[in-house]
């Protein structure tokens, strides 16, 4: 989970669905921003070559995090499930994990 | 002309000669049919996902070149003939290029925006600062007790 915040105004402060404010509720509790990775660390290029990355995005039995979970802005995901998907074809990436 | 990438999986247990060969048989027969080969990159053995024709590691090899849309069609025609070929993925990379181009462009000249402008905005600073640096000593003496 990146930990810095995007600059003012940027896409870091972009609702991305998991930021809900619960204020209105009786039981208040914080929930930290979060932040997609790929805006904050200005990656444009998500390649399906780069397992390393990629593996950050996908769960333990092979399934893409959706990005309610993972605070990846929607242009972002887009590009990621493609990537992912593309990796899975060459066997970079497992469609299901074997048990 | 496109720009394109192929990637694909050799069996493991193929003779280092014998993948050398193809990979220069898969360069010239690209060559020959007018394409440019830009990069040839071997990554050597790794594991694979998941199982592939009962192999659970490959060597993978990655091409990139320029060519018309029918010489990926003849590629694609010998890889899946090869015996020694397990896996192979084409993608067509150029629009994504020239969107990765475009953006990088667009970094920059901001970036040059925000360098050319920042000089302005600290020269009428720094002044200030050096007032404030040099104030206090001289207010100091005077009001010791002041915070």
């Amino acid at each position: 989970m990146p930990e810095s915040k995007g600059r003012p105004g940027s896409a870091g402060q972009r609702p991305t669905g998991g930021d809900k404010a619960v204020a209105t509720q009786k039981k208040q509790y914080f929930r930290r921003k979060k932040v997609c990775r790929f805006c904050v660390e200005r990656i444009d290029d998500i390649n399906y070559k780069d397992v390393k990355m990629l593996h950050a995005f996908v769960a333990e039995r092979g399934k893409i995090v959706p990005r309610r979970i993972s605070g990846v802005c929607a242009p972002h995901q887009r590009r990621l499930t493609d990537a992912i998907k593309k990796a899975r074809n060459i066997a970079l990436l497992p469609f299901a994990a074997q048990f | 002309m496109r720009i394109y990438e192929e990637l694909f999986i050799v069996k493991p247990d193929a003779p280092d000669e014998e993948v050398d060969q193809f990979v220069e048989q898969l360069r010239t027969q690209l060559t020959s049919a007018g394409a440019t080969v830009d990069k040839v990159e071997k990554w050597g053995k790794r594991r694979l996902a998941y199982r592939v024709d009962k192999y659970r590691e490959g060597a993978y090899v990655l091409f990139q070149f320029t060519s018309e849309p029918d010489g990926v069609k003849e590629l694609e025609r010998r890889l899946r003939v090869s015996d020694i070929v397990l896996k192979f993925i084409t993608v067509r990379i150029d629009q994504t290029l020239k969107r990765l181009d475009k953006r990088k462009k667009e970094r920059d000249k901001r970036a040059a925006k925000r360098a050319a402008s920042a000089p302005a905005a600290p020269a009428p600073a720094q002044p200030s600062l050096a007032q404030q640096m040099t104030e206090p000593p001289a207010t100091m003496p005077g009001v010791p007790k002041e915070a």
